[in-house]
């Protein structure tokens, strides 16, 4: 026992002191602070797909309203029609229809159709592959065809990229065009749109589907050949019925929209918010 | 008169002794939350995935190497993502154990005191890299590397997976092998030096074998990190879910039991098979990890009983051993030519050959002095490495990141999906959950740590306790996210909020704080407490007055520890706490809070065209998280440096 007890004084026992006062302060502080206006809250939650339209439209109505706080978050489809629901959201965003079981489940949702979403396939800006029918999409898709050569492209072998197990993007795409039919077990499953643009961009023998609004230099969209017509993924084309892979895109309030839902919904519904929907690459639905 | 003194004086000495009870129960209760929360655990994810076990079936469950839980004929096998979680992990070992051990021996035995001076703090600065970082590194920067260094059609594959998670292990078996064979006495050097050894020889022959104990403890410390990491490998490897063909194929995408988790635990629809078939999984993931837990401590208990020559015979004898280590040796090899095969062809299997012969000729005709030099360059490339890949990290990071750091960058709010304005809210959120979970895990920690250090004898409770602390640590942080969400989101009912994620990251520090603080209070010496008993006081007056004092700063450093780890954990949060935008700052803990790790997540995977933000986000949570572990370890030495028994 050389040197006993000067660690009580020491720098390094008073900096962790200081340390943990530190957050002593800021916890109370974290609990303690009280609204002296009268603030109005609810929380969106649900589809990444609808996510953009949502946080935007917050952000534009917030601004207008200071008062006023609107709180997104993702987390798919089923965790927005559950959340709402169970009345742990005030609005559920969802990129499909209500599966019957939830419908049993929470009979008193109320569905508001925001926007129109086409979804495009997208391939490496390198690939010289332009066009594809419905057919050549499923068979890549279900693992049929494996090569580019076999779709009059190079000779690379296709990489598959889809959406996870649980997102709604990806039960459309396999009711829509797959038709129920089992998707090709090495295709690479990503858990957004983002990062399925994110992995086409990087690899040159990618394919991916996405919302037209992810749609950007990084990807080359890919025209549909509908018997001979090439349809490209664009608004006017989905707005005119044109292209063929498309859905609605829902919010969900449990029993008729009251106070700021009510105002935030209707704004989504005026045009200055069906502006901020074609901004973000969706198709306005007036 | 008289009576009424003594009455006064029993009644003081009851009320004493009562306040003695009353203080060791509470500890008692303290050191029980652990031993609650793994049975809690156990019990809810047995609970939620029950339902799914007994509609799907055992065998069907986990035998059947089916994933496709959305399809109209659902299949809910999981045998292909548990082979991708032991793939990824054997993978990440075979790169992170000779190049981890190559540098501990470098920075320890070959480097010049120096130089060990500099790396060995930097190294254990890494440790605390946040896992969504190094995931984030993979996705951008490793995988389209690989793809175009190897010429794939994708580069997100079990290779990168390994190579990421090799990476996040590397910091932790360097530093505590390096520890190990540091601690090995002087003498036994200098006797094997005196009769002649080479270092090398000595290295090989005293030093490792001496070190084993602690060269395995790292390795298992680094092979827990690697099994149960979600955010990493989600990024990485691909997630398809199938079995490597053939199983050897390196360059196959992959799947983790973790990884599907993190994806589809989200957007599950709650109280489907799907969700269920979740929560199974996730009782499978337990398991696997509370098993290699359990042989990793028998290993080390054997290893341990062969240093100390005890009487009970060794697991093997010595012929056993020498056919052990001869098939090992065969098959690590067959094993690097198949890879070699696979990622370079024909090339590859020469070039593996060629090194082979060079090896095998050197060892036999070169002399003792000329084979020490070898090994040494061998072991001062790990070194090299090691350090290139950990500075890559940084520089990509860092250089990419600070143009992103402005004074509105870290002050306001995010808009327009945060391709614009800050991330403070993020910042501010990240700093209330981590003093939340600490606030919440730093007093049952050391009341834990109290309590079974000076509170009881080792016995069966106690040991009963200790294994609920270490099944506890080597539950993967996303198994703490699923039991978060389905206890106290939504069976208590607190919703998403920021409590929610205290208490979740508060679960998931508590076995580092415990182990820590239990550390720090038996190195205070016993006279120390003999002493101050011996003058009369009472235990908690001993404890509070002199032990506690004396362990604070070895406590202290436990504590900031794990504020760094949770700083950085994802996985906890993805469920219980966060959301993705919040303009306003949380006004009470039921509401949800934004997070750098979630916010950085869906920066990297969700949000197009917000690259400088992204780097600009990994950089303040580089940034954070390193800088909480340097102020530990700064206290750290100086704590060695200046307190002396």
């Amino acid at each position: 026992m050389t040197r006993s007890f000067s660690i009580r004084s020491s720098p390094a026992f008073l900096a962790g002191a200081v340390v943990l006062l530190l957050a002593a302060a800021l916890v109370s502080g974290c609990v303690g602070s009280d609204p002296s206006v009268e603030q109005r809250s609810i929380s969106v939650t649900g589809s990444t797909t609808v996510l953009p339209i949502a946080q935007i439209a917050a952000d534009t109505y917030m601004d207008k309203h200071p008062n006023d706080e609107i709180l997104v978050s993702g987390g798919g489809s089923s965790v927005g029609v559950k959340a709402v629901g169970e009345g742990t959201a005030d609005i559920g965003m969802a990129s499909r229809d209500l599966k019957s079981s939830e419908m049993e489940q929470y009979p008193g949702l109320v569905e508001h159709v925001v926007a129109v979403d086409g979804i495009a396939l997208i391939v490496n800006p390198e690939n010289s592959i332009s066009s594809l029918t419905l057919d050549q999409i499923k068979a890549i898709y279900k693992g049929e065809i494996t090569n580019w050569k076999d779709v009059g492209g190079s000779d690379r072998q296709i990489v598959v990229v889809g959406r996870d197990s649980a997102s709604g993007t990806r039960e459309f795409f396999y009711e829509a065009v797959m038709q129920k039919e089992e998707f090709v077990r090495t295709q690479q499953e990503l858990n957004s749109n983002g990062a399925v643009k994110q992995t086409v961009a990087q690899t040159p023998d990618a394919i991916g589907y996405v919302g037209l609004g992810y749609i950007d230099t990084s990807v080359k969209a890919v025209n549909i050949n509908m018997d001979g017509v090439l349809v490209e993924p664009t608004i006017d084309n989905v707005e005119n019925k044109a292209y063929p892979i498309a859905r609605s895109l829902h919010m969900y309030t449990k029993g008729p929209e009251t106070g700021l839902a009510k105002d935030f919904l209707e704004f989504l519904m005026s045009a200055e918010g069906q502006q901020i929907v074609s901004n973000e690459g969706f198709v306005p639905i007036i | 008169m008289q009576k009424n003194r003594i009455e006064s004086q029993t009644i003081d000495l009851f009320t004493r002794q009562n306040k003695e009870k009353t203080i060791s129960c509470i500890w008692l209760g303290t050191a029980l939350v652990a031993v609650i929360t793994i049975i809690l655990i156990l019990g809810f994810l047995f609970k939620e995935g029950l339902p799914a076990i007994i509609e799907i079936g055992i065998p069907e469950f986990i035998f059947n190497e089916i994933w496709r839980p959305t399809s109209e004929n659902p299949s809910y096998g999981i045998y292909s993502l548990i082979i991708g979680s032991i793939l990824v992990t054997i993978g990440a070992i075979a790169i992170a154990v000779p190049l981890g051990v190559g540098s501990a021996i470098f920075i320890s035995e070959v480097a010049p005191p120096q130089f060990r001076e500099a790396v060995k703090p930097a190294i254990e600065l890494l440790a605390g890299i946040p896992s969504v970082v190094y995931g984030f590194f993979g996705l951008i920067v490793l995988t389209n590397w690989l793809r175009i260094l190897l010429d794939l059609s994708s580069g997100a594959t079990w290779l990168a997976g390994s190579i990421i998670l090799g990476i996040m292990a590397l910091p932790t078996i360097v530093s505590i092998s390096e520890d190990a064979i540091s601690s090995v006495p002087k003498d036994f050097r200098s006797a094997s030096l005196a009769l002649g050894a080479t270092r090398w020889q000595t290295i090989t022959g005293v030093l490792i074998p001496s070190a084993l104990s602690g060269i395995t403890a790292a390795i298992i410390l680094g092979l827990g990190r690697a099994i149960g990491e979600t955010m990493a490998v989600l990024m990485v490897t691909g997630n398809a879910a199938v079995i490597p063909d053939p199983i050897y194929n390196v360059l196959s995408p992959i799947r983790t039991l973790t990884a599907t988790l993190g994806i589809e635990m989200g957007e599950v629809a709650i109280g489907s098979t799907h969700y269920h078939a979740l929560f199974g999984m996730a009782l499978v993931l337990l398991l696997i990890t509370l098993f290699v837990n359990l042989s990793a401590t028998y290993i080390l208990a054997r290893i341990r009983e062969g240093q100390t020559g005890s009487s009970r015979t060794p697991l093997f004898s010595h012929e056993q051993r020498k056919q052990i280590r001869s098939i090992i040796i065969l098959s690590i090899l067959v094993a690097s030519g198949w890879i070699s095969f696979q990622i370079v062809g024909f090339h590859g299997i020469a070039i593996l050959a060629a090194i082979l012969t060079l090896g095998y000729v050197g060892s036999r005709f070169l002399s003792r002095q000329s084979k020490e030099k070898i090994a040494f360059g061998c072991v001062t490339i790990a070194t090299a490495l090691v350090l290139f890949a950990l500075v890559a990290i940084i520089f990509d990071i860092v250089s990419n990141g600070l143009p992103a750091i402005t004074w509105e960058f870290l002050t306001e709010s995010p808009r327009n999906l945060g391709r614009e304005g800050g991330i403070f809210p993020a910042i501010v959120g990240t700093i209330y959950l981590v003093i939340g979970a600490i606030a919440i895990a730093l007093p049952i920690g050391v009341g834990a740590a109290i309590y079974l250090n000076e509170y009881t004898l080792e016995g069966r409770l106690t040991r009963i306790i200790r294994a609920g602390n270490d099944l506890l640590n080597g539950t993967p942080s996303i198994v703490f996210g699923l039991f978060g969400f389905a206890f106290l989101v939504i069976f208590v009912g607190l919703g998403v909020s920021l409590l929610a994620g205290q208490i979740t990251l508060a679960l998931m520090v508590l076995p580092t704080i415990i182990r820590t603080s239990e550390e720090a209070l038996k190195s205070v010496p016993d006279s120390l407490r003999h002493g101050s008993l011996a003058l009369g006081a009472t235990r908690w007056h001993t404890i509070s007055k002199v032990v506690l004092p004396a362990a604070a700063p070895g406590i202290l450093t436990g504590t900031i520890l794990s504020i760094g780890r949770a700083a950085g954990e994802t996985a906890p949060l993805l469920f219980t706490a966060v959301v993705f935008s919040k303009r306003f700052l949380p006004g009470t803990v039921f509401e949800p809070v934004m997070a750098l790790p979630y916010h950085l997540f869906i920066l990297a995977t969700n949000v197009p065209g917000a690259d400088t933000q992204k780097y600009g986000t990994a950089l303040v949570l580089l940034a954070l998280v390193t800088g909480i572990y340097a102020v530990a370890i700064l206290m750290r030495r100086h704590a060695q440096k200046t307190v002396r028994w």
